[in-house]
């Protein structure tokens, strides 16, 4: 609620007449509005200095500083010295080697076995870790990939995946597991990691291709730092997170560190640990398809491609993999950790268990590919694919024809589009940018300071700052501005379906696998349907962003909702309140610590699928970056990156309710 | 035996207890002026005599730290049950972690069989703690993704035995508890009895010279909280071997103790037998505590009897000198007249229908055990 009521007043504060007189006393026992009046004071102060050195709404020309020389430098430095140098010769150089080495390795092997073989492996594996049913989805799934005529793509997909996998989980076991244990790394790692894992894919681009340029290192490493985070936390909260008295009646019997770590502290933290294995595995995979745009070559490639032609039918094609993939590999690894968490023994016959399975997979698979490679069909027989790319086509092509526009009182897709763009896209941008910098700078420590406390205020102006200092704020107030429409209908049809499903059992058990699947799905699957709906600009990126987040914020907001102490719901039942007034007067304050972290987890999920909107006329930062690595003009595509990474700063720490806040309220 | 007697007077309030002075038993643990401070610069408040008298609220307020063991001397014998017990926060389950350094003491003096606890390297401490002394702790600690076996054989494991030799003794411990035919379960399938018996006998696999319980029993619902009290009398009267038993439940504590050290605010303010905390409380606070005791269970007739009138020293039915009231109860209303009570042979005086009352009913008689003993 605060967030909707905090900008008039904050605005009030611009005014400067803020009352000095009265009962100042009593507004300072009110730490809100204690907060404001403060920040009125410095406001009264800064802002006719601001307003009298420089004019205009803009950020101040005086104030910016080019980088783009400098960057284009370094550029050109590092193009230059990629082959003299020791740096590269001696370490980079190996690293991009061994990365494609690796990858180049995994692919050749998987070709190898042939489809026959990799599917039947797959298939059993699945089996063997998750159960019948998760295996049947992923042999149907690797069929289907097959049948579409991506075979290959999708092998190229997952080669990179298994080595991007494979270093993540290593890197971030290995962080996890320092942090775990030192309580020193664990403070400066923390924050790092927090803030990594709101950053959008599309700010990890630019810095890697700076350094290796275009091509499968840059993308691998661009997803292992992507994908990394998770684990690296999740290792660390897990060795944390071991139950206390476990430890002491460890070390009561004497165990040594090691002893402690390996016998006690890892396997209490193996929820954790496939937790973070899973969630490395999906950000893998939504990075890996963005990085086709840095030189990933697979499917996410085909996607791209298809996109940037506005071809439908084929991005579709391309993208239906992509989710199988991301279902199959999602499934497998949670069953797999539900499996594992259970303390129960595991059950079923002796030949499904040990090594015996194992080998029973391996053998499987060896003669299925033998027997593929037999028939002489190692890639998927051509005559076997079926081409959707046509009929989806020809059914976009009705669609443009029929429901663009001019359907008969609801209007068309395309007008709802331009309507949106017309009335709320383009005056929020406007507004924001004729908007005095120094004005959108105190909306957003007054926002911030108000949900948290003056460090997260201070971070979220400072990373405001920042970007008027780059020189880009006409482009991020742009940004911003589709982030606010996108985030102001994810949470009006967030809050609004949370309440239904946290209402209806019903409607929530149709809901959970809609949502389940919606959220395994790669970010930049989400454009090709509003491409096709919309066709291109600002609207469809910020429809996608909309329905990118709508899960996460419905899900948040259904379980703070059913969360709520039932026994406050029994008493206000008690009392006779109706269902509307249990829900305003006891379940919504009660769920608010929750419906801020939905809104916090929206603001982050909608700023990802913004800046990707670029590629599909989103324009603003996003399109920077595009144009950045399109051109080979990394100085502009950087300068938006840094950008994109200080708006996702902002936003978080908008939003981001502070833990003794929370807690405060509830006393 | 010089350092129990010195241990024993050193404690305040403390009496003697009846069976130490028979014989020279040998002392397992010895505790002496032992602090635990938990705050700031905690390793000085013992030594600050201008902050050791004050009370745990106005050392807190003085000097920012809470004194969770203030001072505390005893000794535990060889075979016997000792039991600490006080309510929560009284600093009973610091103590107890204090005789393995599980929470490293602040200052004082810590000796097992003569070796200096404090004094020990880390290697020296890992060898106490994986052989001489095993733990059941509260919330059991165990092992959630091992079996029942596995967890009771994890002692074994992290001594280096061998996994045919471990498995071998762990299944035998677990018959010993009551387990058998649950092996290969996991915690999470047991019930929280069945798991403290888990816990039980995983502590004993290393089959250790002490026995360390912190509220063993605490987290269980009643009916099987005296199951297994009776389970821990048992495995005591099979094998001798001594046990340190935290407790904040009295009944706990008069069941299963030899003798009891009971605490508050980190000090003890009474170190006893049953007989002596229920029948001569040292001040008001035991005496709170220990008047909901049913006190015809826990006291003998030593302290019932009055001194023999003219012809009752030799008629009556005759009663030994650690008969409990209740029993004697029985003999005299049986018999309708006074009992005798005899040790060695010797009259040592009577009890009547009058004696036993004043028991039940709390009046103390001056004439009564004081004088006889």
């Amino acid at each position: 609620m605060s967030t909707a009521s905090a900008p008039p007043a904050a605005q009030r504060g611009l005014g400067a007449d803020a009352p000095k007189s009265g009962p100042v006393q009593a507004l300072l026992d009110r730490r809100g509005l204690a907060k404001l009046l403060l920040l009125a004071v410095a406001a009264a102060v800064l802002v006719p200095l601001a307003h009298a050195t420089w004019t205009g709404g803009g950020w101040p020309s005086a104030l910016t500083v080019d980088v783009s020389g400098p960057l284009g430098k370094t550029s050109d430095w590092i193009i230059d010295n990629r082959d003299s140098h020791w740096l590269f010769v001696y370490f980079l150089g190996h690293l991009s080697n061994a990365v494609v080495l690796s990858v180049r390795a995994v692919y050749l092997v998987l070709l190898a076995l042939g489809w026959t073989g990799v599917t039947a492996g797959v298939t059993l594996l699945a089996w063997r870790v998750a159960g019948p049913r998760i295996a049947a989805t992923a042999l149907l799934s690797f069929l289907v990939s097959g049948a579409l005529g991506m075979w290959v793509p999708t092998m190229q997909t997952l080669a990179l995946m298994v080595v991007a996998v494979l270093a993540s989980v290593a890197v971030g076991a290995l962080l996890g597991l320092a942090a775990g244990l030192s309580d020193r790394l664990f403070r400066i790692l923390r924050p790092v990691l927090d803030t990594m894992q709101v950053l959008p894919a599309f700010a990890y681009l630019l810095p890697v291709v700076l350094v290796f340029g275009i091509g499968v290192p840059a993308a691998l490493l661009a997803t292992v730092v992507y994908a990394a985070p998770p684990m690296a936390r999740l290792t660390a909260l897990g060795l944390r997170g071991a139950d206390a008295g476990v430890l002491e009646a460890v070390a009561s019997l004497g165990a040594t560190g090691r002893q402690r770590l390996l016998t006690a502290r890892l396997p209490l933290a193996r929820k954790e640990l496939l937790l973070g294995v899973n969630q490395t595995i999906m950000m893998a995979l939504s990075m890996v398809v963005i990085a086709s745009m840095i030189g990933a070559a697979g499917l996410g490639d085909r996607v791209y491609q298809a996109l940037a032609s506005v071809d439908v039918g084929a991005a579709l094609a391309a993208a239906v993999p992509i989710v199988l993939l991301a279902i199959v590999m999602d499934r497998t690894t949670a069953a797999a950790g539900a499996r594992l968490g259970a303390d129960t023994a595991t059950g079923g016959p002796a030949w499904l268990r040990g090594w015996r399975a194992w080998a029973g997979i391996a053998a499987v698979t060896a003669v299925l590919a033998l027997l593929g490679r037999l028939a002489g069909s190692l890639v998927w027989p051509g005559a076997w694919a079926v081409d959707i790319a046509r009929p989806v086509n020809d059914f976009k092509g009705w669609m443009v024809d029929h429901l663009y526009s001019g359907v008969p009182v609801i209007g068309g897709t395309a007008d709802w589009a331009a309507h949106f763009t017309n009335w709320v896209l383009n005056p929020l941008r406007d507004g924001l940018t004729a908007l005095p910098w120094y004005g959108t700078l105190l909306v957003v420590a007054a926002l911030a300071w108000l949900i948290g406390t003056w460090r997260t205020a201070l971070t979220a102006v400072l990373a405001m700052a920042a970007i008027g200092v780059l020189g880009v704020w006409k482009p991020s107030m742009n940004t911003l501005s589709q982030v606010l429409a996108a985030l102001a209908v994810t949470l009006v049809l967030g809050f609004g379906v949370g309440i239904l499903a946290a209402g209806s059992k019903r409607f929530e058990a149709i809901l959970r696998p809609v949502l389940d699947v919606m959220q395994t799905m790669p970010q930049f699957v989400y454009l090709i349907p509003v491409v096709a709906l919309f066709a291109v600009g600002r609207a469809p990126a910020a429809a996608a962003a909309v329905v990118y987040a709508l899960p996460a914020v419905i899900r948040i907001t259904t379980q703070g909702l059913r969360q709520v102490d039932p026994a406050a719901m029994e008493s206000a039942r008690s009392l006779g309140a109706t269902r509307w007034q249990m829900l305003r007067q006891v379940q919504l304050p009660l769920a608010r610590p929750a419906l801020l972290l939905a809104v916090n987890q929206g603001v982050v999920l909608v700023l990802a699928v913004v800046i990707i909107g670029g590629l599909v006329g989103g324009g603003a930062l996003g399109y920077d970056v595009v144009t950045g690595l399109a051109t080979g003009d990394l100085a502009v595509g950087l300068v938006a990156g840094v950008a994109i990474v200080c708006l996702g700063l902002m936003l978080d720490r908008v939003t981001q309710p502070t833990e003794r806040r929370t807690t405060g309220k509830g006393a | 035996m010089a350092t129990t007697s010195a241990g024993a007077s050193e404690i305040p309030n403390a009496r003697k207890a009846a069976d130490a002075a028979e014989d020279a038993r040998e002392v397992v643990f010895s505790v002496r002026h032992l602090w635990k401070v938990f705050g700031p610069k905690a390793d000085k408040i013992p030594d600050d005599t201008s902050v050791t008298e004050l009370s745990a609220q106005e050392l807190r307020e003085q000097t920012g730290c809470t004194a969770a063991v203030r001072d505390v001397s005893f000794d535990v014998h060889k075979g016997e049950v000792f039991v600490v017990m006080g309510l929560s926060g009284s600093g009973k389950s610091t103590l107890v972690r204090c005789l393995t350094r599980l929470i490293e003491p602040t200052s004082g003096d810590l000796e097992m069989d003569g070796e200096d606890v404090r004094a020990m390297d880390r290697t020296a401490l890992r060898e106490l703690r994986r052989r001489r002394a095993a733990m059941v702790f509260q919330h059991f600690g165990l092992l959630p993704h091992r079996t029942v076996v596995d967890n009771v054989a994890y002692g074994l494991e992290i001594q280096g035995v061998g996994k045919a030799e471990r498995r071998e003794r762990a299944n035998e411990m677990v018959d010993k508890v009551g387990l058998a035919g649950l092996e290969k379960r996991r915690p999470g399938q047991l019930s929280g009895g069945q798991q403290q018996r888990v816990g039980l006998a995983r502590a004993l696999a290393v089959d250790p010279e002490v026995l360390l319980f912190d509220e063993p029993f605490s987290a269980l619902d009643p009916l099987i909280r005296r199951d297994m009290q009776e389970e821990v009398v048992r495995l005591h009267r099979e094998e001798g071997r001594t046990m340190v038993f935290i407790t904040h439940d009295l009944a706990e504590a008069l069941r299963v103790g030899d003798r009891i050290a009971l605490m508050r605010d980190g000090e003890i303010v009474q170190l006893g037998t049953p007989e002596e905390i229920v029948g001569s409380p040292a001040d008001d606070y035991v005496r709170d505590f220990v008047r909901d005791v049913p006190r015809e269970q826990v006291l003998t007739v030593r302290r019932a009897m009055r001194p023999a009138g003219e012809g009752e020293a030799d008629q009556g039915p005759a009663l030994t000198a650690d008969t409990l009231i209740s029993d004697a109860i029985e003999a005299v209303a049986r018999s309708g007249g006074a009992a005798r009570v005899v040790e060695d042979g010797r009259c040592l005086g009577v009890v009547d229908h009058a004696c036993l009352l004043d028991v039940v009913a709390r009046i103390d008689r001056p004439q009564h055990g004081e004088v006889a003993a």
